[in-house]
């Protein structure tokens, strides 16, 4: 008995492919439905219109003075632009598969956010908030200093990196790895150029918008030239 | 550990099947999904994605309901509390025996 049970277990891991016992069947489910979700390219264009309006706020706040009613304007737009549209485009992707996508993507109803998963999204935008709101005390001390191109390097270099990384964590597909290179060396380049900080950040965004947004173009319009699946 | 490695023996062959895993997983990650979505998530093929999801139909692991959203037909499924029961159950057995 022992012996057969032992090669019904290699069985198992000869007949049934690495990618099924390797690993839990939620962690199966997650990966298969990542890749359904950025097979139309909507969360790129998504992520790449966010990225250029945030990189449109900064260079505003680096046209106009700091102080003036632009400026001020510009900072108020990033507060509650970045947000509305962070969530909102969450909700126009959903819409505009179930509208016009539905035929080439399927339709698919995600479970509810619960408490806990809620709970998680706020300590990481907490988390990020203390950051910033650090890293920028760091940079207005820095400004008054000598050390205030170093501050504003490593406000660029470190966004760059971060980004990036998360890019590539997150993405997992290999655009998404291209990418988030291309964000960390832009970052690394724009800390040594000696650019100001919020020329620099609008350079950052709009590239990473600009990568993104024809990045989704291409991959949406792919999706929509294969020929429509018979169906079921 | 051989009792835990005895209890693969006794696994439930229905969702055993890589494929069917695969739907099963998926189903379970998400309230419903339609053929399509489940097609173009698990790679399968339309025939192949039709007898599997039968068979787990057959099994009582998963519902199977047409619909239309607008003109468009949809064959909507979702993993029953059956389903559910099973696929937890062997997660454990795999993972106790893997171990």
């Amino acid at each position: 008995m022992v012996c057969s049970t032992n090669l019904f277990v290699e069985l198992i891991m000869t007949h049934s492919s690495s990618l099924l016992h390797q690993e839990d069947p939620n962690a199966i489910a997650k990966r298969l439905m990542q890749k359904a979700h950025t097979r139309d390219g909507l969360p790129e264009i998504a992520v790449g219109i966010t990225f250029l309006v945030l990189a449109g706020l900064c260079w505003l706040q680096e046209i106009f003075k700091h102080g003036t009613n632009g400026y001020q304007a510009a900072s108020l737009g990033m507060v509650l632009l970045f947000p509305a549209l962070a969530f909102g485009t969450q909700w126009a992707i959903k819409h505009v598969r179930r509208r016009f996508l539905i035929k080439k993507v399927g339709y698919v109803e995600a479970k509810p956010v619960n408490r806990k998963q809620r709970g998680i999204v706020f300590v990481i935008a907490a988390a990020v908030a203390a950051a910033v709101t650090i890293a920028t005390y760091i940079f207005i001390r820095g400004s008054h200093s000598s050390t205030a191109f170093s501050a504003t390097g490593w406000l660029l270099a470190g966004t760059g990196i971060i980004g990036g990384a998360g890019a590539a964590f997150l993405g997992r597909l290999p655009r998404y790895v291209v990418g988030g290179v291309i964000m960390a060396a832009t970052g690394i380049y724009l800390a040594f150029s000696g650019v100001s900080l919020n020329a620099g950040f609008a350079i950052l965004y709009g590239l990473i918008g600009l990568l993104s947004l024809i990045s989704g173009c291409v991959v949406l319009l792919l999706l929509v030239r294969q020929p429509a699946q018979e169906g079921e | 550990m051989s009792a835990k490695i005895q209890q693969l023996a006794e696994i439930d062959r229905v969702i055993h099947e890589p494929a069917r895993l695969m739907i099963v997983a998926l189903l379970a990650a998400v309230v419903e999904a339609d053929f399509q979505y489940l097609r173009n998530a698990t790679g399968l093929t339309q025939g192949n994605l039709s007898t599997h999801l039968s068979r787990l139909e057959e099994a009582g692991y998963i519902a199977i309901e047409k619909s239309f959203r607008g003109k468009y037909p949809l064959t909507i499924c979702r993993l029953t509390e059956r389903g559910r029961e099973v696929l937890d159950n062997y997660r454990k057995v795999i993972k106790a025996a893997l171990r």
